[in-house]
């Protein structure tokens, strides 16, 4: 396959286009007698993901402009952030990204302990790694259910393969919910490690799902792999890998557009250094392309906590006594520091920059970098000329939350 | 005498078709439950089986929306005449010897193209008068669809015809018997048309993978978007109604009709005829319907009208011409 | 495209779920969900082994509760019955159900092991009233066989097995 370097990364060369969808189309200079229609999909339509709402201008069915639409699920968590102390942050940015928490609360974590300084030991730093895959997998499970609804109806093949992945996805809310008591409002991560420790014979019963879990993939597969799922995602969506860099896209869309980029191999946390990571790349750049990434994620997943389950190193999962009281997190430094962290979240870089302020519990700011509001971006780029029915796959196909986007 | 005798039947089959389309949602709420790991409904009576009246007893209460500046009249008129368009196929539909309103039609799949074509029109119809962009959408899509669909659905429908010399419903049976059902006789063109019959009725009735004049991830509900209450309901029954009478027409025109498997090894009695058999045969190939509903995802509308025209016009043109040497040369007719 | 693609497949792998147990239940008046060891839902306010109000109006859940819903009123020092030495008192706590998150911090942060979370339903009510836990309420739902494991000890013990339960501190 030929490859383009573009700016030191290879991409691949038939995806680069020469130009991209113009996001500014003045519409009255595009037809001049304005017989376009202008069609409002969202906040409420059943395949937005949420409340995003898209203005489109559409020719019969022929999108001509997109412009997306954002806020509708605002919730002024960084303002919140600046207010709370840093144990009680985690706890508030779970429902940014609704269908990873943990994600969630593992970014803002990180953060910051680089921004304090705060050792994590050994024991949290596995099971930090070993929640974050399973709820990649939970996550990516419930992405193909998704988009399986977005193809193929509430009502029909794609309700059937809705409910059969949530089925699957039950199970690692289970396992979470052992672990920490709650099936979405985990709060089981804290500067400087883990709130809970691992119940007794946790480890066997997640073997026991990823077993199930694995077995029960190849199903998805059958019910997608055929030719009214290769007509509605092969080719459909192709997005150029330079503008995926150019709007600081990453994730399963960057490495199904050809870009080799991923975090935990790139920039690894946790535990990730001590794995051999293997990350799925495609170089379809199209939605089937995003499919294919999106199962090898759930394969290596499955396979990355079978790697580390049986190796919780024994000891303590809290560094330092960071969690008994609300004041508790101590600065070294006297001066204002900052820190930016990120970590590979199931949809991209989801990066927290926290500043603090000297000898205070609570962030001066704490900006978070949400990989959804990049997907979202990608909007106007690639809407253009593609049909009603193909934008609902794409925007299915990007998977962003709008939790996360708003924040 | 004759006349008040049909007109009883159809009465009578008409009210009965309305309760079996109720019970084939249940039915198909059962089916789909168990393909996707769930009970399904569970509470109201036995197993559920109470479960539509319940239904129908919350529809009945809700409100009817009419959208302010949507066409009044042809909005609450229009799920009607869906309606009584589809139960008008019925009519012709023979199911025995005896049952049946106007089995004897002599024009009877005639009438069924010719009504089943003109239901895209209270379809078209609805989504104009919702004043609605997305109905819009669904009844563009939905025009389109049906018009297309009708050229492969009559040229597959002709297949039975050349072979029994008949539009009559009751003689169509009639050739078949003794077990010379033509889904398998002729071998392949008969099965050939009745594939290609079963998926032109699926785009007909706007079934999974061809529902794109609802698709609800794209259109919300496409043409009953805003139809509210039991107007909303009678289009929607009116669509499952159509699904039910496609299921009718191919167990008629392709699976023998009133005759059971009996017939083939020279029994008599329920084992080889009787309304039982056609009922049988109906569900089934109606089930058939819920299982590709339930399995598959949906095509496109470009994609749809494309294998609509370059494969399914061509496909069934070629069959006609094959059946129709087949009924020169071999039947010698 | 070299491959078959078969749409039968699909059909297939539909079908086989029809012999798998049903994995949604039933509706709660058939049978209760079995909730797991660590479920967290509603809220109890707990007497100590002496049989006092083990809560001593310290404040710190009020203080770390992300989403403020928790008020106290401290009563102040006084002499207990029981032991006769001095200690503090709770005259009043309100807890909000209607903006809780459910993330178990004041039970985390309580020195005395006085709040505690119950392995029971998550109540409901017909008013945002009926969600608002008084002092009462609270004191009400002390169940032992549905007390959630976690208390402000086991979360001691999980952080610094060796240290065990630290004297609360003022911020710093």
């Amino acid at each position: 396959m030929k490859t383009l370097d573009i700016g030191g990364v290879s991409v691949p060369a038939e995806l680069v286009k020469s130009s991209w969808a113009d996001p500014w189309l003045d519409i009255d200079d595009y037809d001049a007698e304005s017989d376009l229609m202008a069609l409002n999909m969202g906040p409420q339509h059943p395949s937005t993901h949420g409340v995003l709402r898209v203005k489109l201008f559409v020719d019969g069915e022929i999108c001509v402009k997109c412009v997306p639409y954002l806020g509708y699920l605002h919730r002024g968590v960084e303002k919140l952030c600046e207010k709370l102390t840093y144990v009680q942050i985690p706890s508030v940015v779970d429902k940014n990204d609704y269908v990873s928490p943990m994600m969630n609360e593992l970014a803002v974590c990180m953060a910051f302990e680089k921004l304090c300084e705060i050792e994590v030991p050994e024991r949290a730093q596995v099971i930090r790694t070993v929640v974050a895959e399973l709820q990649r997998l939970a996550s990516h499970l419930l992405w193909v259910g998704t988009w399986g609804l977005d193809m193929g109806g509430a009502i029909g093949g794609g309700g059937t393969l809705f409910l059969h992945t949530f089925r699957e996805r039950e199970l690692v809310l289970d396992l979470f919910e052992d672990l920490t008591g709650g099936r979405f409002h985990y709060n089981h991560h804290t500067p400087g490690g883990q709130r809970h420790d691992l119940p007794a014979g946790w480890e066997a019963s997640v073997k026991q799902v990823l077993t199930f879990i694995e077995g029960r993939l190849p199903e998805y597969e059958d019910m997608t792999d055929n030719r009214i799922f290769f007509a509605r995602t092969k080719g459909v969506g192709v997005i150029d890998p330079v503008l995926l860099m150019e709007l600081g896209v990453s994730g399963p869309v960057a490495r199904a557009s050809g870009i080799d980029h991923d975090l935990r191999r790139d920039a690894p946390y946790c535990v990730y250094d001590r794995v051999d990571l293997r990350v799925p790349v495609e170089t379809g750049g199209d939605c089937y392309a995003r499919f294919l990434v999106r199962m090898a994620e759930m394969r290596e997943s499955i396979r990355l906590v079978r790697l580390l389950i049986d190796s919780i190193p024994p000891g303590p999962v809290v560094g330092a006594k960071m969690v008994k009281l609300p004041g508790a997190v101590k600065f070294k430094q006297k001066e204002w520091g900052s820190a930016y962290s990120a970590i590979e979240s199931p949809r991209g870089e989801l990066g927290t920059f926290v500043i603090g302020e000297p000898k205070k519990a609570s962030p001066w700011r704490c900006k978070i970098r949400p990989p959804s509001y990049h997907l979202v971006s990608l909007l106007p780029y690639i809407c253009p000329g593609e049909m009603i029915s193909d934008i609902v796959v794409i925007l299915g196909s990007l998977d962003p939350i709008l939790g996360e986007v708003d924040r | 005498m004759s006349f008040a005798l049909s007109l009883l039947t159809g009465v009578v089959l008409g009210s009965l078709a309305m309760f079996v389309a109720a019970w084939s949602i249940w039915w198909e709420r059962k089916f789909a439950a168990r393909l996707q790991s769930r009970p399904g409904p569970t509470e109201v009576g036995p197993i559920g089986l109470l479960q539509p009246l319940a239904d129908g007893l919350k529809l009945m209460q809700k409100e009817i929306i009419i959208p302010r500046a949507a066409d009044k009249l042809l909005f609450v008129i229009s799920p009607a005449v869906a309606a009584a368009g589809t139960l008008a196929l019925f009519a012709v539909i023979p199911w025995s010897e005896t049952v049946g309103v106007a089995g004897d039609l002599n024009i009877g799949l005639l009438w069924i193209f010719a009504v089943g074509a003109l239901l895209v029109l209270p379809q078209w119809v609805a989504g104009w008068a919702s004043n609605n962009k997305y109905a819009l959408l669904g009844a563009m899509r939905s025009a389109a669809q049906s018009v297309s669909y009708e050229v492969p659905l009559l040229l597959s429908g002709m297949v039975p015809i050349l072979l029994a010399g008949s539009f009559q419903m009751d003689e169509i049976v009639a050739a078949q018997q003794g077990g010379r059902w033509f889904a398998f006789w002729p071998p392949g063109p008969g099965a050939l048309a009745f594939g290609l019959f079963y998926l032109c009725s699926l785009a007909e009735a706007n079934r999974i993978p061809f529902d794109i004049p609802e698709a609800e991830s794209e259109l919300i509900g496409g043409v009953t978007t805003e139809h509210t209450g039991m107007i909303g309901v009678v289009l929607q029954l009116a669509e499952y109604l159509h699904t039910l009478v496609t299921a009718a027409v191919c167990a008629t025109l392709f699976f023998g009709g009133w005759e059971g498997p009996g017939a083939w090894f020279g029994m008599e009695g329920f084992l080889a005829e009787g309304l039982h058999w056609m009922v049988l045969k109906t569900l089934v190939l109606f089930a058939l319907v819920f299982w590709i509903r339930w399995s598959w995802m949906r095509y496109r509308s470009d994609q749809l009208l494309k294998i609509c025209w370059h494969y399914l016009i061509p496909a069934s043109l070629a069959l006609l011409a094959v059946t129709a040497i087949w009924v020169r040369l071999v039947e010698g007719a | 495209m070299s491959r078959t693609l078969p749409l039968w497949d699909a059909l297939v792998a539909t079908l086989r779920n029809v012999g798998r147990p049903m994995v949604t239940e039933p509706l709660p008046w058939h049978a209760a969900r079995e909730r797991k060891d660590r479920y967290r839902a509603t809220f109890a306010l707990v007497h100590n082994e002496l049989g006092e109000e083990a809560c001593i109006g310290c404040k710190m859940c009020e203080k770390i509760c992300p989403s403020q819903v928790i008020d106290v009123v401290a009563g102040g020092r006084k002499e207990s019955p029981v032991t006769g030495k001095k200690r503090g008192y709770c005259d009043d706590f309100t807890l909000d159900l209607n903006a809780c998150l459910v993330c178990e911090l004041c039970v985390q942060v309580c020195p005395e092991d006085a709040i505690l979370m119950l392995r029971e339903r998550t109540p409901v009510g017909f008013s945002r009233e009926d969600l608002v836990l008084s002092m009462d309420r609270l004191y009400a739902n002390e169940k032992p066989e549905a007390l959630a494991w976690h208390s402000g000890s086991v979360f001691a013990e999980i952080q610094d097995p060796e240290r065990g339960l630290t004297p609360p501190e003022e911020d710093a």
